[in-house]
Formats: C-alpha cells, sequence, structure tokens
C-alpha cells in the first residue's frame, strides 16, 4: 500500500513516500515558517525520486498535532486536498506518537513532548512494546512547573524525547530517573511506520473528520480600551 | 477558446467562498460566514477564523463542484488568495487550492484578494470596464483604486487608521449595538434623524484617504456629557449620525478621486458597500454627476470566491503562466506591487 506522508506539526517539516512501511523518498525542512511554501515543492520532488504517479497512492497520512496550529492547519488542508484530488482516505497521526515510536528503544518509559510555546508543553506518556510504543497515559497541555510536577510524580525510569530544549535547565535539576534523547522533532518517515499499519487494519478517517488536535482554546483578547462603557441606553 | 472553468477560493477573513466560474458566468456560488462565531467577541478573532476555515473548505469545495455540475477533471485552473489578509486564514484556502491543482495536473493562481473585489462588478455588470475609480471598504480594509486598466491599479488613497468596517463595529458595539456593527447601524439608523448629531469628518486636508480615529473619540465624548447631563438623544438619531459621518466620508474621498482622474465609471467592493446609505448616496451622487456607477449585489460585494476565480480566468485568457509550486501566501501583499 502506497502512502504519502505529510509532517509540519513543528519547525521541522517533512514530506515521505513509503510503500507498506518501506520508504520510498522524503524530504525535510527545519524552519518554523513557510510550511506552504516548502510541502508542494517537497511533494513533487518526492514523487519524482520515487517515480510514482499521483493515482497510485493509496492514502495520505497526516500529522495532526498536537503542535503550533498555523503548520497543522497547512499540513491539513493540504492533505486533504491530495486525498479528494485522488479519492482516497486519510490517515490522522498524532506528533506525540511519532516521536515515541521514533524513541523506542529500551524499557523506559517514554515521556514524548512538542513544545507549544508561552511556556506549555504538550506532553503525553508512552510504554515500549517490542515493536513498537503504546500510549501510557493522556496527552496534556502543560506549563513548564506543571510538566516537571508530573515527572517527579512518576517512579519509573523515564526517557524524555521531542523539543525539551525548549524548556528551561532547570526543569532537569536532580531528576535522576530521567533521560533526555531524540527525536526531538516528529519526521514523516516515521508517520509511515504508523500509517502502514492503522492502514492494514483500515484505520482510515473521513476527510471532514481530520481536525487539528489544537488542545488549547483559542485565547480571544479584545483590546476595547476606548469604550469605557457600553449599552447607554437601556 | 472556451470560457475556461476556474474554481476559486478565499479563506482571508472570516467568510470561506468558494466559487466555480465559466468565464465570468458564475457556475455555483458558495459560502460559510462565520459571523455568528466572532460575535461574541465582538470582531474577527484570527484563531477562531482559521480554525473554522480549515473545518469548512473541503465540503465547500466539494458542494461547489457539485452545484455546478462540474467534476474537477474539468477544470482548467484553480485560484486563492493570496493576501492580504490573515495569515492563518489564508494558509488553509492557499494551502488547499495548491494541493488540489498539482495533484489534479491544473494550473494554479494565486489571487491578490483586493484585485478580486476590483473584478467582482465584472461579474454582474459587462459594460462595467476601466478606467474607473472604486471605492473599497471592509472590515480589514479602506482604500479608493484608480483602475487604469486590468491589472494597471493605483491606490490613491487609504485609511490611516480604522478600516471602515472596524468603524462600524467598534462604534456599534459602543452604542450597544451587536455584531457586525454595519448591518446593526444600518437597521437601527432607518428612521433616524442623521443630521441629529454632527459628528466630524476627518481628513479635510488629505483629499482620498480616510480616518475614523477622531470620529471614534467625538462619538464617545458625546455620548458621554450627553449621559451625564441626561440628555441621551434616541439611539436611531445617533446611529443614523454616525452612519451619516462615515458615508459621507466615504462618498466625498470618492468623488474627489473621480474628479481628479476625470474618470466616468465608479465601482464598490468589499463588505461596508452593503450599507444602504452608501449605496443610496453613491447614486445620488453618480447620477448627479453624470458618471456611471457599478456596484453589485451584497453578495458579490463582501468575500466571496467568484471574485477570486474571475482574475484568474482574466489571466487564462491573457496567457499569464501560473503561479509556481514554491508560491506561498504574503498576508501584506499591496495591489498593484
Ligand atoms: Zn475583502
Amino acid at each position: 500500500m502506497k502512502i504519502l506522508a505529510i509532517e509540519t506539526a513543528t519547525p521541522a517539516s517533512s514530506v515521505a513516500l513509503g510503500d507498506g512501511g518501506s520508504l520510498a523518498a522524503m524530504a525535510v525542512r527545519v524552519d518554523r515558517r513557510g510550511h506552504v511554501g516548502f510541502l508542494m515543492p517537497a511533494i513533487e520532488f518526492c514523487f519524482e525520486q520515487a517515480g510514482w504517479e499521483r493515482e497510485e497512492i493509496d492514502a495520505v497520512a497526516v500529522d495532526v498535532g498536537p503542535g503550533p496550529f498555523t503548520g497543522i492547519r497547512a499540513g491539513i488542508a493540504t492533505a486533504q486536498a491530495f486525498a479528494a484530488g485522488v479519492g482516497v482516505p486519510l490517515i490522522a497521526v498524532s506528533s506525540l506518537m511519532v516521536q515515541a515510536l521514533r524513541a523506542a528503544t529500551g524499557h523506559r518509559r517514554i515521556w514524548s513532548v512538542v513544545d507549544m510555546r508561552r511556556k506549555q508543553v504538550a506532553a503525553a506518556p508512552f510504554r515500549p512494546l517490542p515493536g513498537g510504543v503504546a500510549p501510557d497515559g493522556m496527552a496534556e497541555v502543560l506549563g513548564f512547573e506543571e510538566f516537571r510536577a508530573v515527572l517527579d510524580t512518576d517512579e519509573s525510569d523515564m526517557l524524555v524525547v521531542g523539543d525539551w530544549q525548549a524548556l528551561p535547565e532547570a526543569t532537569w535539576g536532580g531528576l535522576h530517573r530521567v533521560r533526555r534523547g531524540r527525536p526531538r522533532f516528529p519526521a514523516a518517515d516515521v508517520m509511515l511506520e504508523i500509517a502502514a499499519i492503522r492502514a492494514a487494519h483500515g484505520d482510515f478517517v473521513a476527510g471532514e473528520d481530520v481536525r487539528p488536535a489544537y488542545m488549547r482554546e483559542p485565547d480571544v483578547q479584545i483590546n476595547w480600551k476606548m469604550f469605557r462603557s457600553e449599552g447607554l441606553w437601556p | 477558446m472556451n470560457d475556461p472553468l476556474v474554481l476559486g477560493i478565499e479563506t482571508s477573513c472570516d467568510e470561506t467562498g468558494v466559487a466555480v466560474l465559466e468565464g465570468f458566468n458564475v457556475r455555483s456560488f458558495v459560502l460559510a460566514s462565520q459571523t455568528e462565531e466572532h460575535a461574541r467577541f465582538g470582531g474577527v478573532v484570527p484563531e477562531v477564523a482559521a480554525r473554522a476555515h480549515v473545518e469548512a473548505i473541503r465540503p465547500l469545495v466539494h458542494q461547489a463542484l457539485a452545484s455546478a455540475g462540474v467534476h474537477s477533471d474539468q477544470l482548467d485552473a484553480i485560484a486563492a488568495t493570496q493576501g492580504p489578509g490573515l495569515i492563518g486564514a489564508l494558509m488553509v484556502g492557499f494551502a488547499f487550492g495548491k494541493s488540489l491543482a498539482w495533484t489534479l495536473e491544473k494550473p494554479f493562481y494565486g489571487i491578490d484578494h483586493m484585485e478580486g473585489h476590483l473584478y467582482a462588478p465584472r461579474l454582474e455588470f459587462a459594460e462595467y470596464e476601466p478606467p474607473a475609480v472604486v471605492l473599497l471598504a471592509s472590515g480589514g480594509h479602506s482604500q479608493i483604486v484608480h483602475v487604469r486598466a486590468w491589472g494597471e491599479y493605483e491606490t490613491l488613497g487609504a485609511t490611516i487608521d480604522d478600516a471602515a468596517g472596524e468603524a462600524f463595529d467598534k462604534l456599534a458595539r459602543f452604542v450597544g449595538l451587536g455584531y457586525p456593527g454595519g448591518p446593526a447601524i444600518d437597521a437601527e439608523a432607518e428612521g433616524g434623524d442623521p443630521a441629529a448629531v454632527p459628528f466630524p469628518r476627518a481628513l479635510r486636508d488629505r483629499p482620498f484617504d480616510f480616518s475614523f480615529s477622531g470620529l471614534k473619540t467625538s462619538v464617545v465624548t458625546y455620548l458621554e456629557k450627553a449621559r451625564d447631563n441626561d440628555e441621551l438623544p434616541p439611539r436611531a438619531d445617533v446611529a443614523a449620525s454616525i452612519q451619516e459621518a462615515i458615508v459621507d466620508v466615504l462618498v466625498e474621498k470618492t468623488f474627489n478621486a473621480v474628479e481628479e482622474t476625470g474618470v466616468k465609471t465608479v465601482g464598490g467592493g468589499g463588505g461596508v458597500l452593503a450599507n444602504r446609505r452608501l449605496r443610496e448616496r453613491l447614486n445620488e451622487e453618480a447620477t448627479r454627476r453624470g458618471v456611471r456607477l457599478f456596484v453589485p449585489s451584497i453578495r458579490m460585494c463582501t468575500d466571496n470566491g467568484a471574485m477570486i476565480a474571475a482574475v484568474a480566468v482574466d489571466r487564462i485568457r491573457a496567457g499569464t503562466p501560473s503561479d509556481g509550486l514554491g508560491s506561498d501566501v504574503d498576508s501584506s501583499l499591496r495591489l498593484g506591487s
């Protein structure tokens, strides 16, 4: 089964083509902005590298986050249009899961984190299994200190992966059970592994059900300084 | 050449608009308006807008093609708004359009939103041709454009602070009318006396530029004083007076530009052109001066996908090359640059 994977949930964008879990082509770029300028040239490049036609694709996998929203929406819009254009289903993948799967070695409990900016991370624990990982708790958006508190109460040996460099160094002081490791960002080639398994189980998502995993309400700040009162009439 | 079939996508602000044109003939026109979602915040919230676009875009494109009776393979091109607008909102439609175009192996055109507004009257009036002066006014933009020829534009004047629609929104909120402010004031002003309160008309010394901050301050000061003295006039009078002040400025500046350029054609676009008093006054003034006025229907004045497709239709007819795969949105795109 041939799959196109689109990853824009973090500053590292990537696109990959794979067949049954084996990688046929990949393009990567690390840049906070410009997902829209990168994606289509990257997709075209991958198709040329692989020597595939658009119509050969059986499914499109897209990272729905958590992560910065603008990039995720660019990825979802691109994936939805491609899927609609060739008439294939979508597979929604979590950024935290992608990072955890790449990290899956040994026995440590994996904490996968994504920088949500404004001094918050999205974090979720995963348990390593032979050949993969399994979610081991809920994904949550946490302040830096809250995340530290979570690690403090976790009694396992832990491996933190993802963009932990976004957290202050003080977060890690005295945490002897915690190691920090790679990857820093999710990547499309790992998405292909998840997508291949999902596709084998027929685990697809309808186009309209692919939504970003925001995990945070839009913060609305309207500046009405000038208006000290409203509704003068009864 | 047959009239090209073009899918147009607009997501620069708070309307997801998709349309299919065959030449300048509108085959389908679909719109998801987010007004309700923004009403509780009293204005367009960029993150809320972007969230709504990403949910609406796929079903709307589907609906636009279906109601046009057009299969995506039949399209000659796909166009999407490149800017100006809210960056997160623009990205949704632009990414979707570009990806669909590449997937279907069709040319893609990134279109200037303001040029779309300039083109909108063409979809309803075959006689609308440059040279023309066009008033573009909405919640996000207010400017007067001299259209010398299609593709040749000069912005003669623009707002130096709030856009006209923003002024309506803020003042409507202040007098306790809802969001969006334009329609709310329009409705309340009905039966009110537009001469009840002589609010200021600013920037007499800059013939084509607008400013609405002075008006806002003046309304607030006036009403607070009136309230303290227990002499609040009827709200309808205040609404009519506010509306008259804004409309006066828009009409005066537009016809200053008509005089300066000597054109015989005036056009209009943007959500504020839905205001009945503005349409009436533009009409009066155009008739008085023997100038032809082309203000399209309200649905064509507000943001929509048809106007975006219209610009692309002209590009295709002119043999303009399509935009490259690496093209990106530009939230501060400027007409004529
Ligand atoms: Zn507009």
